[in-house]
């Protein structure tokens, strides 16, 4: 296919004359270096603008105060103010009151607006992604599995993964939207997650149900993102140690326990992380299902101080959430380069 | 599989005539334990159906009850309503917002690919110092959280921010309420996985392939987009489908780098929210507008499903 195409156009390339030709033979005169440096310029340019360029700018940020008032969205230079603010609480003035006590009748312990943004938010993380890590290993076991109309079941599986967060929010919404259905009860007509004191009966409007169903929503949506990562590491096992096995008289108990477990278990750890990363950036499913209120994560703080607007709050918030997940990655690339790139 | 279970055959069948279905299959359950295990696989992966399709199929319940029936519902629908599916675009144009998600996702796409494959290009087949050091360096960044880049990126698309050149200074432009305010943070978001995913696919690419097009006179660039690129077809369609999903998808942007209108390129984000009225709830078209929502990716997934497995690997698992 490629040839074909190929054989009619090389020589025009040659034969061009102008700024064409010139850039062309310019191009062919660089080093291995310059040229991957220049074919890696649209890339940089677009993460430098994008993500590099915010980042710095964030933290500059960060060290102004608030200005509500004026046309300038910051205030004078305060340093690491803001920062010490935040861990000491002393920044709860500033805020939209609901933060702290919708939280606090529910978590007595956290005591200011950061602290439990961060509770929420680490709540969040590790009970999403350790229900995803367990449901995502169990459809792996099924989709590793030969049978008839395997391949339907893989599409199954993997549509949550694909709905929009926006509609995975709104799906949530309207199974636990009192009044609606049989899974929210009222007080003299309880359902059964009612009976089961798993929910109230307005649960979407109390941060602790909300904070549950939305790490039920997001079990749904991702389980299979770490279904596929994990069947791909079982695949990947040579199929030959279960012959040995066998031989041996190993059950399949057995052979699950020594030969898949500890094959796999890499690239387990590897997919959790990836998970733990994006769980921490957690904000859209919130804001659909129960409202940044209800259920304050980081990121949700950053975007309300942002909207108010506290930009030199914000800002901080950012660059902390920022920082913890730079906490995380390092984890990941110090494992990764150990391994050798 | 089933033939080396040990002990199968050694108690006595004679016990069978005085128990039920039930003890006769308990029994031969404990002689034979792959019986055990195809059970439990069938529960298993019922379970597993019931759980991931339910969602929809409660959405199908909602959107086919008329509105005011929508109280305390059990499984089925209460009436039979297909007009929710006119009614709910006479309410919010969800078709606009649908076009508006299209087309960023595909503007997206087509950007990722074209600085993806030059990128790809360079960390699947070139050497030169700095690569892993580059390469750590787009993967770190890629995982940030989008609210660390939203206050500067909000005044930069809203031309609040000053660029000084020497003496000059001068205000960027106010793209807000554009394509651009989206487009240009979605492709910097999605571009590092586009770039793994293609620096495996290209890397495997023979060096003679490219060689000979070289020694026919092919320029560098020539070579990559006339014999890299199309051998590697699979892996471009991947990495396309991925960031399609992933634009369409997105939340946190889509969310807040614009007003919420239709002809201000808001996406279907903004389409679904728009449906919470101020004096009612129209459950039925929630239901209805998030199926209509779902149903692109849905056929995507159904479609491309082997080459989204294949990239969410390769672009997680790169080893």
């Amino acid at each position: 296919m490629a040839t074909e195409q190929q054989s009619g156009e090389t020589f025009s390339d040659t034969q061009r004359s102008g700024p064409y030709a010139s850039a062309v033979n310019w191009m062919e005169s660089l080093s291995e270096t310059q040229f991957a440096y220049l074919l890696l310029t649209p890339a940089l340019v677009l993460l430098g603008v994008i993500a590099v360029y915010p980042l710095v700018s964030t933290f500059s940020m960060s060290l102004f105060a608030d200005q509500l008032t004026g046309s300038a969205r910051l205030g004078e230079f305060v340093g690491l103010q803001n920062y010490v603010d935040l861990f000491t609480g002393a920044r709860n003035y500033a805020l939209p009151s609901q933060f702290l006590p919708t939280f606090s009748s529910e978590f007595p312990f956290v005591t200011n607006i950061y602290a439990s943004a961060l509770a929420v938010t680490l709540i969040f993380t590790v009970f999403s992604v350790l229900f995803e890590t367990l449901i995502g290993f169990g459809q792996a076991l099924i989709l590793d599995q030969d049978f008839r109309g395997r391949r339907w079941v893989r599409v199954a599986i993997i549509i949550p993964w694909a709905v929009p967060i926006v509609i995975q929010g709104m799906i949530w919404y309207l199974m636990f939207q009192p009044n609606i259905g049989f899974l929210v009860g009222t007080s003299q007509n309880p359902a059964l997650l009612n009976q089961l004191g798993l929910i109230g009966t307005t649960p979407l409007r109390n941060t602790a149900d909300a904070l549950f169903l939305i790490i039920v929503a997001d079990v749904w949506k991702t389980s299979a993102f770490m279904a596929l990562l994990i069947l791909a590491g079982m695949q990947s096992i040579d199929r030959s140690l279960y012959d040995v096995a066998k031989v041996a008289g190993a059950s399949r108990w057995q052979q699950f326990k020594l030969i898949t477990f500890p094959l796999i278990l890499p690239t387990v750890l590897v997919a959790m992380l990836f998970r733990t990363i994006d769980a921490m950036r957690v904000y859209g499913i919130i804001q659909t299902m129960a409202g940044c209120q209800t259920v304050p994560s980081l990121s949700c703080l950053v975007v309300t101080t942002f909207n108010t607007p506290l930009y030199g709050t914000s800002a901080t918030v950012a660059f902390v959430t920022a920082g913890i997940i730079a906490v995380v990655v390092s984890v990941y690339i110090v494992n990764f380069a150990s391994e050798g790139l | 599989m089933s033939s080396e279970t040990p002990g199968a055959g050694l108690g006595s069948d004679d016990d069978d005539m005085e128990r039920g279905p039930l003890g006769r299959w308990v029994d031969s359950a404990i002689k034979n334990p792959d019986r055990v295990y195809r059970a439990m696989f069938y529960v298993a992966m019922l379970f597993f159906l019931v759980t991931t399709l339910f969602p929809f199929y409660w959405l199908l319940v909602l959107a086919l009850t008329p509105n005011n029936l929508i109280a305390n519902m059990g499984l089925v629908p209460k009436g039979f309503n297909p007009e929710v599916f006119v009614a709910m675009f006479e309410r919010v144009p969800f078709h606009l917002y649908m076009f508006n998600s299209f087309v960023l996702g595909i503007t997206t796409t087509v950007l990722v690919l074209l600085i993806a494959s030059l990128a790809g290009y360079v960390f699947g087949r070139l050497r030169f110092p700095g690569k892993g050091v580059l390469m750590l360096g787009i993967l770190a960044i890629s995982y940030f959280p989008p609210a660390a880049f939203l206050i500067p990126l909000f005044e930069l698309f809203t031309g609040n921010t000053a660029i000084s050149i020497g003496m000059v200074t001068i205000s960027t432009p106010d793209l807000f309420n554009t394509p651009a305010p989206m487009v240009f943070p979605f492709s910097a978001l999605f571009l590092p996985l586009s770039i793994f995913i293609l620096t495996t696919f290209y890397g495997q690419i023979p060096d003679g392939l490219e060689d000979a097009a070289r020694v026919e006179g092919t320029t560098r660039l020539g070579a990559l987009f006339r014999v890299i690129v199309p051998l590697s077809a699979p892996g471009v369609a991947t990495a396309g489908v991925l960031t399609f999903i992933s634009v369409y998808n997105e939340f946190f942007f889509s969310f807040l780098m614009n007003n919420g209108e239709a002809d201000s390129w808001a996406p279907i984000v903004a389409g679904i929210l728009k449906y919470q009225g101020q004096f009612d709830t129209p459950y039925n078209l929630m239901a209805a507008a998030s199926i209509v929502g779902v149903l692109p990716v849905a056929i995507l997934v159904i479609i491309a499903q082997e080459r989204i497995v294949s990239g969410l690997t390769a672009g997680a698992l790169k080893e």
